[in-house]
């Protein structure tokens, strides 16, 4: 068996309403757009500031520029959705009840919501902060 | 590329949770796949927890700055570097499932595993000098 979706079981989970191939289609979607906003937040956070991490007026100045304060709510905001569509994965591959995985899609999507706002609101603080 | 499935094997955890950890015979691919799924859980956690820890932003620069002088302690670096491990291992075989996952290349995946992971080794050997001398 190897890991592609087949045409015939991406139409039996049509057939069951399941989303699975939506939501993986998604967290690789996500996953392939977080290498380049991860890779970009590593090097620009931990290699390439003296002493290996911003102190808090270098913090304000770099949130400050429109483009990075854009890049870094786009990388909250995918970086939870991808996060948290890997937990629903592992949970989905211990086969719960129907019920069970309604129950922890409300909480993943709940938490996913709260997450965002928090990271979002964080940003916002921030680039206020700097003026 | 197999992926880990329930197994009949009596001599094998049934849950597929213990089955990831269960290493006895597994392919390469197989061990790729619980490795992505261990580094993903851990990132996971450190995302949330790195959220929280940005909240000492709010506080001003001595909020900031005093973590900073923990953040740059001999044991935190080591838990960079493991950090670092994590992200580049997660991202490179990433790129593999995601390529594989869409169709592309899957009758190459075990070349591009090594080429991928070959070159995160390499990034993530830089990347914990740099964490280390910086």
């Amino acid at each position: 068996m190897d890991n592609m979706i087949s045409q015939r079981s991406l139409e039996q989970m049509a057939a069951r309403r399941d989303r699975s191939g939506s939501f993986w289609l998604i967290q690789a979607l996500s996953g392939l757009v977080l290498v380049i906003l991860l890779g970009t937040h590593m090097i620009a956070h931990h290699f390439i500031v003296e002493g290996g991490l911003r102190d808090y007026e270098q913090v304000l100045d770099y949130v400050s520029n429109p483009v990075i304060f854009t890049l870094e709510v786009l990388f909250v905001i995918l970086g939870v959705a991808h996060a948290l569509l890997g937990v629903r994965a592992i949970v989905t591959d211990m086969r719960p009840s129907a019920g069970t995985l309604r129950v922890v899609n409300w909480i993943l999507a709940a938490f996913g919501i709260v997450a965002i706002a928090y990271g979002v609101y964080l940003a916002v603080a921030l680039q206020r902060l700097a003026g | 590329m197999p992926d880990i499935q329930p197994t009949t094997d009596p001599a094998r955890p049934k849950s597929s949770l213990r089955a990831w950890f269960d290493v006895r015979g597994r392919s390469i691919s197989t061990l790729a796949f619980a490795l992505n799924r261990l580094t993903a859980i851990g990132l996971t956690v450190y995302l949330f927890l790195h959220l929280a820890v940005l909240s000492l932003l709010l506080r001003g620069p001595e909020g900031w700055d005093a973590f900073l002088s923990i953040a740059k302690s001999p044991l935190f670096l080591t838990l960079d570097v493991v950090l670092l491990f994590g992200v580049v291992y997660h991202m490179f075989n990433g790129i593999r499932v995601a390529l594989v996952g869409m169709g592309v290349a899957h009758r190459q995946q075990k070349g591009l595993f090594y080429g991928l992971v070959g070159i995160g080794l390499i990034l993530f050997v830089v990347g914990a000098i740099l964490i280390y001398t910086a």
